[in-house]
């Protein structure tokens, strides 16, 4: 199992589109992927799951993998928080 | 044979046989199932999502094509909350679990998730329960369909008699099958159906009290508005009398239409614009057809009665952007959301309002719940791409309404701008509904583009007098000398700070009132469509410069009856051919 706490750092957070990517790259991978942040836990997989967390700017969120593919999954995942989702150019 | 006295709605004579409706009141299916049916409700589900899916893909094509990939995201988001196994799954997990009807499932799941995105800190995220809502909103409509397929019953070539006919409904009945003529037992002028019978051209009557009763569904009845008689199972003598009425008014309103196609101006020369008030899309046509300039007034509550569409600018700009393209050049000017003036609203919160026409609705409710005005603002201003669009807020009564507004349009627009969409701001103009807005024209002057005059509410806060209440209707008189010369003042600011201005309320429709605004200096007007053939009619068939002689005078007399009487005596001396047809009136 991989975990890793992720700063967010896109301005607008995992609204709509950023939520809409995360879940179609989790989607990519076989792990079960989670992401944690205050109370809830909910499925990487899920645009809907993502949108729940209202997690903004500034907020940290772990992330969990877990699977055959977790190590690159996991990758994969903290490098699209970093590029801030594409958003900003 | 029976014969039953109301009132007129809108003008015509009609007969057929008698189909009784009756609204069914809209219920989610509350029900349990058994364990064989758990496998059917899935079915249906899974149908309707399907069934979505499709209906948001066109929507998603039409969209991109007049605004871009950007302004469609709403639309990929629902479609990606479709194929989003925790919705849909959950939703399936419900019914099988629970052995529930799926509408309750879907309304179970609406009710949770709202719950969790109101529990959100960041505004922007508690939003998103919109997108939850509308999504599972258009599952449920596609379930109802499909359950109900085979019940969708086309009213057609009868007269239609009901206490009253919902709003969400009018559109869907009235204008599948052709309706020989209608009968209400409530309704007033403006309700929804007798605007849109206007519009049908649908000979109408209102307030016969327990018609549901008295009539049944084998009768036949012919529905008379110029005697304002609905008579039931007629004799051989009053059908053929009905039929020859009815020949007649044919004649007359064919002759009509083809005067829409004269210029407008008066015999003196003197230019006029007529314009057609919109209450839905399709009535459109009818006022193209009439050689009309424009829309004068585009209602948009319609698009209240749909959640999915009131909160996505890129569904209502779609409809906004067809509409001003097919009347382009022309304007389309298009109020923002007007509700709450009479009854009260789902989208009211709190408590009722001792006085909702002085209270919390129009302009004053949307500046409370911006949401939704923002949402409209952004879908016209991204709609203009034809550089004719205007927008018109209802119920100005302090300037401060318009500065937020105007803020609003700005944000909007700086917004777009950053996006990368091209901005073309619409025009923003008021309407003048509250003597104050009247003493507001000049210090409006660099705030506001244009005007217009819902001369309706006018009359209603001049006179306070609620127009539907019978007891004091009587009161409720457009010769009444405060408002003829509220209007006379109204027309004397606004040429001083050099604006444009339409009447938009029923005294442009209606023959005499029409002339004495003519005279008064008004010339763009904007009237329910069937009245277009008529007015036009009449002020190409007089002189500018006789009747506004005459209107000058009128503000020489203290009663509302000198006032009628003179003008309409001016009238009929100086065109007597012009004004003995009892069908002109």
């Amino acid at each position: 199992m991989q975990k890793r706490d992720i700063q967010i750092t896109n301005r607008l957070g995992l609204h709509a589109r950023a939520a809409a990517k995360l879940s179609h790259l989790a989607n990519s991978f076989s792990s079960d992927i989670f992401l944690v942040f205050q109370e809830n836990r909910v499925n990487a997989k899920s645009l809907l799951g993502i949108m729940t967390l209202g997690a903004s700017l500034g907020n940290t969120i772990r992330v969990e993998c877990q699977g055959k593919d977790e190590q690159p999954a996991m990758d994969k995942i903290a490098a699209l928080f970093e590029r801030k989702f594409d958003e900003e150019k | 044979m029976k014969i039953l006295k109301g009132n007129s709605a809108s003008p015509g004579i009609g007969y057929g046989p008698v189909h009784l409706f009756n609204p069914e009141e809209e219920l989610i299916d509350r029900k349990k199932v058994d364990a064989a049916e758990v496998k059917t409700e899935i079915h249906r589900f899974r149908n309707a999502v399907k069934k979505s899916k499709a209906q948001l893909k066109k929507i998603y094509n039409n969209v991109v094509k007049i605004m871009g990939e950007d302004s469609a995201l709403i639309i990929e988001t629902q479609t990606m909350l479709l194929n989003d196994g925790q919705l849909i799954n959950g939703i399936e997990d419900l019914i099988r679990q629970e052995q529930i009807k799926a509408d309750w499932a879907i309304k179970k799941t609406e009710k949770k998730y709202i719950a969790l995105f109101s529990k959100l800190s960041d505004p922007a995220f508690r939003e998103k329960r919109n997108d939850i809502s509308d999504i599972l909103n258009r599952l449920l409509s596609n379930l109802k369909q499909t359950n109900h397929a085979k019940s969708v019953e086309v009213i057609d070539e009868v007269v239609l008699i009901a206490r009253e006919i919902p709003p969400s409904q009018a559109a869907n009945i009235m204008s599948k099958g052709r309706i020989l003529g209608l009968v209400l037992e409530e309704g007033g002028e403006t309700s929804h159906s007798v605007i849109l019978a206007k519009t049908l051209g649908i000979p109408t009557l209102i307030n016969i009290r327990d018609i549901t009763e008295l009539a049944t569904g084998g009768d036949f009845a012919i529905v008379d508005s110029f005697s304002a008689e609905l008579v039931i199972n007629p004799l051989q003598g009053q059908l053929e009398e009905a039929r020859i009425k009815q020949k007649k008014y044919d004649l007359y309103k064919d002759r009509l239409k083809a005067t829409t196609r004269k210029e407008n101006r008066t015999r003196d020369h003197h230019s006029f614009d007529i314009m057609g008030n919109i209450e839905l899309p399709f009535e459109a046509e009818l006022i193209k057809s009439y050689n009309a300039n424009g829309i004068g007034l585009f209602r948009t509550e319609f698009l209240l009665g749909n959640s999915t569409i009131a909160r996505s600018a890129v569904e209502q700009g779609v409809i906004y952007h067809n509409m001003a393209r097919s009347f382009y050049p022309h304007p389309v000017v298009i109020r923002t959301f007007d509700i709450g003036r009479d009854k009260g609203h789902h989208l009211i919160k709190g408590t009722r309002e001792e006085n909702p026409s002085l209270g919390t609705m129009a302009i004053r409710l949307f500046l409370r719940e911006k949401e939704l005005l923002i949402i409209q603002l952004k879908a016209i201003i991204t709609a203009n791409s034809h550089r004719n669009i205007r927008i018109l807020l209802p119920m100005i009564t302090e300037i401060e309404e318009v500065v937020t507004v105007r803020k609003m349009m700005r944000e909007i627009a700086a917004d777009l701008h950053r996006q990368g969409h091209p901005v073309h701001m619409p025009p923003l103009g008021i309407m003048i509904e509250v003597p104050a807005a009247v003493k507001l024209i000049r210090s409006l002057k660099d705030l506001v583009d244009f005007f217009s005059i819902g001369t309706n509410d006018l009359m209603q806060y001049v006179l306070a007098v609620d127009r539907n209440n019978s007891e004091v209707s009587y009161l409720y008189n457009p010769f009444h000398p405060a408002v003829v010369q509220v209007l006379i003042e109204a027309r004397e600011e606004i040429r001083r700070v050099g604006k444009e201005v339409t009447i938009c309320g029923e005294m442009a429709g209606k023959v005499f009132t029409a002339l004495m605004l003519l005279g008064m200096g008004y010339r763009s007007f904007s009237m329910v469509p069937l009245s277009i053939p008529k007015i036009k009619n009449i002020l190409t068939s007089i002189d500018f410069k006789y009747v506004s002689g005459v209107v000058k005078k009128l503000v020489g007399f203290g009663s509302k009856k000198e006032i009628e009487e003179y003008l309409i005596e001016a009238m009929f001396r100086k065109y007597p051919r012009l004004f003995s047809n009892e069908l002109v009136w």
